[in-house]
C-alpha cells in the first residue's frame, strides 16, 4: 500500500512515518502542497493523509486540486483545528475521513483500514464472525466459545462483535465508544473498562486461554493467534 | 402581534374624532349664526316695510286688509321655507298693538291674545329681533317690532321651526360626514402603521433567528430611508461588529487550540511509539500514566476552549435532530455497570421520545459529564434518579441524589471555572462546561441542594420547533453503527 503523508510538523512526520512503516505502509511525505502535487502526479498512491494546516497552502484546497488532477485515492484529513469548516463535511460525504489532532495512532490505522476497504469491492456480507474457538451468529446475535453458547445482553453482543471485527488489532476506547455506542466523549471515568471487564469474565471463563487483552495506555484487542 | 397597530390607530383615531369634531362643531355654530344673521335682516327689514305700510295706509275700514295683505305676502318670502310648498300661514304672525297695549290688528293662526300676552310678558326691544316663547308652541318665535307714528306697535314673528330643520337636517349630514372620516382616518392609521410594523417584525424575527443560528444573516432593508429602514440598518451594522468580534475569537480559539495540539499530538505519538518498543513492565507503567495525563490535559483543552466559547456566546454548533430520550438511555447503558459496581443505584425516569435540535457531540459529552460528576462523588448505596420529561416548549432533564450534595460554599460559584469540591480530583471545568452547554442551545442549569439531602440538577433545553426542520434527520445517537 503506497501512502502519500503531507505534514508540515517535521516531529509528527517523523513518529507517523515510522508507525505507518510499523503498519506494513509505503510512505512518502511531502512537508506541503507543492511537493504534494508533484509526487502524486508520478505516484499512483492508494491513499492520502492531509494535514489541514500547510505551509503554502490549505489543507482542502490542495485535496480538491489533487480531485482535479484526477487522484481518485481516499484521503484522511488530520486537523488540529476546533471548528470543522463545511467543506471538510462535503471531503467526507465524498468518500474522505476526518480526525482531530491529537490522536491514538491505533485509531489512525483504524481509519486507513476502513478508508482501503470502502474503495475496494464489498465482501459479500457475512453472518458468521469466527476468532479461534469463539464463534459469533450475526442473526441471531448468538455468540459460541468453544461449543457453549455464551449469555450475552445485546450491548455485550455489539461489543463483542466490534472486537471481533477488528480481531488481532488495537481498538481504543474512544473507538468503542464511537462505535459501539455513537458517542465522542472522552468519559474521565473508567466506563468501557468495566464493560469490558464483563465481557471477558462471560467470554474468558475460568480454565480457558483468555482472548480479550488490554494494551495499557492504548486500549484493548482480541487475539487471533 | 397587532396590538401595536391597533393601538396606534385607536390613539390616532382619538385624537383625529376630537379634532375633525372640534372642527365640525366650529363649523356648525358658524352655520347657526349666519342662518341667524339672515332671518333676523329679514324680519328687520319687513317689520320696516309693514311700518311703513301701516303707517302711510289711512286707519279707515280698510286698513285691517291691505296691512294682512301686505303681511301674507312678505310671509311667502320666509327664508329657510321648506321646498314641499307647506302651508307658511302657521311659521309666521303679524300683530299690531295699540299704545294702550291692545290688540288692534292680527294677521296668523288662532287668535292674537296669547300672543300678545307672551309679548307682554317678555321685553322686546325696538330693532333688535328676539325669542319669543308662546304657550301651546314648542317651537320659540323670533319676534321683530317697530314703532309706528300712532304709538302702537308691529310685531313681525316668525317660527324657528323651519330654521331649526335645516340645522338639524345639517347636523346629521355633519355627524355622517365627521363619522366617515373617522373611519376613513382609522383604516388608513391602521393600515399603514400595520405595513410599517410588519417591516419590524420582519426584523424582529429575522434577529432572533441571527442569535440562535449563525451570524452572517442580515436583517431585511428597504430601500425607503424611513426610521424603520434606519433601524434594521443599524441592527446590520452591530450585527457587523459582532460578527467580527466573534471572528476574532474563533481564530484565537483556533490558534491557541491549533498551537497546543500539534506538540501534543507528536508528544502522545512518541509515547505511543515508546511504549510499543517496550517490553519492561517497569518501564510502561509511567508511560501509560504520561499518555493518560496528556489525554486528560487534551480533554481540558477542548472544554476550556469550549467554555470561553460559550461565555462569549460565541460556541459554535452542528445541529441535528436529537431524541433525547434515546440518547439518555444509550448513556446510561454505557454507566449502569460503573454504577452498579460501585453500588450506585440508579432509576431512570422516561416519558417517551423528546426531540431537540442540538449538537449532538457537545450534548452527549454533557451527559457524559454529568454522568461522571455522579459516578466520581456518589458514596456507594446511594439512589441516583434521572427523570426526563417535556414541558410545553421545553426538555426537562432532572438529576437527583441521596448523597451528600454540594458544599454550601461551593453551590454560590458552581458555574465558574476551577470551581471544585475539595475532594474533586477534575480540573474544575465539569459544571461551567455544562452549564455551557445548555446556555449555547438557549437552555438552563439549575444545582440546589434537596431538602431531604443530596443534589438536585435540573438541566433545561428548548424543543424543538417546527423551523427545525433537519433536510436529513440524522440518528445523531445511533448506537452500534458500524
Amino acid at each position: 500500500m503506497r501512502l502519500l503523508l503531507v505534514e508540515d510538523e517535521i516531529d509528527i512526520q517523523s513518529f507517523l512515518r515510522r508507525s505507518l512503516d510499523e503498519a506494513g505502509y509505503q510512505v512518502d511525505v511531502a512537508a506541503d502542497g507543492k511537493t504534494a502535487e508533484l509526487l502524486a502526479v508520478d505516484i499512483p498512491f492508494d491513499i492520502l493523509i492531509v494535514d489541514l494546516g500547510l505551509p503554502d497552502q490549505d489543507g482542502i484546497s490542495l485535496i480538491l486540486r489533487l480531485r482535479q488532477m484526477g487522484v481518485k485515492a481516499p484521503v484522511l484529513i488530520l486537523s488540529a483545528r476546533r471548528s470543522v469548516d463545511d467543506r471538510v463535511r462535503g471531503l467526507e460525504q465524498g468518500g474522505d475521513d476526518y480526525l482531530t489532532k491529537p490522536f491514538a495512532l491505533a485509531e489512525l490505522l483504524a481509519r486507513l483500514r476502513n478508508l482501503l476497504k470502502r474503495n475496494t469491492p464489498a465482501a459479500a456480507e457475512t453472518t458468521r464472525l469466527r476468532v479461534l474457538d469463539l464463534e459469533l451468529d450475526l442473526l441471531r446475535r448468538e455468540a459460541m466459545r468453544g461449543g457453549q453458547t455464551l449469555q450475552l445482553t445485546q450491548q455485550e453482543f455489539v461489543l463483542l462483535e466490534y472486537l471481533c471485527r477488528n480481531a488481532g488489532r488495537v481498538v481504543t476506547r474512544s473507538m468503542i465508544l464511537d462505535k459501539v455506542w455513537g458517542m465522542r466523549i472522552q468519559p474521565d471515568t473508567n466506563v468501557v473498562d468495566v464493560h469490558i471487564y464483563r465481557l471477558r469474565g462471560k467470554v474468558d471463563a475460568a480454565g480457558q486461554q483468555p482472548l480479550i487483552r488490554t494494551m495499557r495506555g492504548v486500549g484493548y484487542v482480541l487475539k487471533d493467534r | 402581534m397587532h396590538s401595536a397597530a391597533w393601538r396606534i390607530s385607536l390613539w390616532a383615531t382619538l385624537a383625529f374624532a376630537c379634532g375633525t369634531m372640534v372642527v365640525f362643531v366650529f363649523l356648525q355654530s358658524f352655520v347657526v349664526s349666519d342662518i341667524q344673521r339672515r332671518s333676523d335682516a329679514w324680519l328687520s327689514g319687513e317689520v320696516e316695510v309693514l311700518g311703513d305700510v301701516a303707517q302711510r295706509t289711512p286707519k279707515d275700514a280698510l286698513y285691517g286688509r291691505v296691512v294682512g295683505e301686505v303681511a301674507e305676502l312678505a310671509a311667502r318670502e320666509v327664508p329657510n321655507k321648506p321646498t314641499s310648498g307647506e302651508s307658511s300661514s302657521d311659521t309666521v304672525f303679524f300683530l299690531q298693538s295699540g299704545s294702550d297695549g291692545s290688540l288692534k290688528l292680527w294677521v296668523g293662526m288662532g287668535s292674537g291674545q296669547a300672543y300678545l300676552q307672551a309679548i307682554h310678558a317678555t321685553n322686546i326691544l325696538p330693532d333688535r329681533p328676539t325669542d319669543l316663547r308662546v304657550p301651546g308652541f314648542a317651537i320659540p318665535f323670533r319676534v321683530a317690532s317697530i314703532r309706528i307714528g300712532d304709538g302702537s306697535h308691529i310685531f313681525l314673528g316668525l317660527s324657528e321651526r323651519d330654521e331649526l330643520r335645516v340645522l338639524r337636517y345639517l347636523q346629521l349630514r355633519f355627524f355622517l360626514l365627521w363619522l366617515l372620516i373617522v373611519m376613513l382616518g382609522f383604516g388608513i392609521v391602521f393600515l399603514t402603521s400595520r405595513r410599517t410594523l410588519s417591516h419590524v417584525r420582519r426584523i424582529t424575527v429575522a434577529a432572533s433567528r441571527i442569535g440562535q443560528s449563525d451570524l452572517t444573516a442580515r436583517v431585511p432593508t428597504t430601500r425607503r430611508n424611513d426610521e424603520v429602514s434606519q433601524l434594521a440598518l443599524t441592527l446590520n451594522g452591530m450585527l457587523d461588529r459582532i460578527e467580527s468580534s466573534v471572528h476574532q475569537l474563533h481564530t484565537i480559539t483556533d490558534s491557541l487550540a491549533h498551537d497546543l495540539r500539534s506538540p501534543l499530538t507528536a508528544i502522545r505519538g512518541k509515547l505511543e511509539m515508546l511504549l510499543s518498543s517496550t517490553a519492561d513492565e517497569e518501564h510502561i507503567e509511567p508511560i501509560v500514566s504520561a499518555i493518560e495525563e496528556l489525554d486528560r490535559l487534551t480533554d481540558f483543552l477542548n472544554k476550556s476552549l469550549d467554555v470561553a466559547e460559550a461565555k462569549a456566546d460565541a460556541l459554535r454548533l452542528t445541529r441535528t435532530a436529537i431524541d433525547l430520550d434515546e440518547s439518555l438511555r444509550i448513556m446510561l447503558d454505557l454507566y449502569e455497570p460503573s454504577m452498579t459496581d460501585k453500588g450506585i443505584k440508579v432509576s431512570w425516569h422516561g416519558s417517551g421520545r423528546v426531540a431537540i435540535f442540538a449538537d449532538a457531540a457537545l450534548l452527549h459529552r454533557m451527559f457524559a459529564n454529568l454522568l461522571d460528576n455522579e459516578l466520581k462523588h456518589l458514596p456507594p448505596a446511594c439512589t441516583l434518579t434521572i427523570a426526563l420529561r417535556s414541558e410545553e416548549d421545553a426538555a426537562l432533564l432532572i438529576l437527583e441524589d441521596d448523597g451528600p450534595g454540594f458544599e454550601s460554599e461551593v453551590l454560590q460559584h458552581l458555574f465558574e471555572r476551577r470551581v471544585k469540591g475539595r475532594d474533586s480530583n477534575g480540573h474544575g471545568l465539569g459544571l461551567a462546561f455544562i452549564d455551557a452547554v445548555a446556555r449555547a442551545h438557549g437552555g438552563t442549569v439549575a444545582v440546589s441542594n434537596r431538602e431531604s439531602g443530596g443534589a438536585r440538577i435540573v438541566v433545561t433545553l428548548p424543543l424543538a420547533s417546527s423551523q427545525d426542520q433537519d433536510p436529513q434527520p440524522t440518528a445523531a445517537a445511533a448506537a452500534g453503527s458500524h
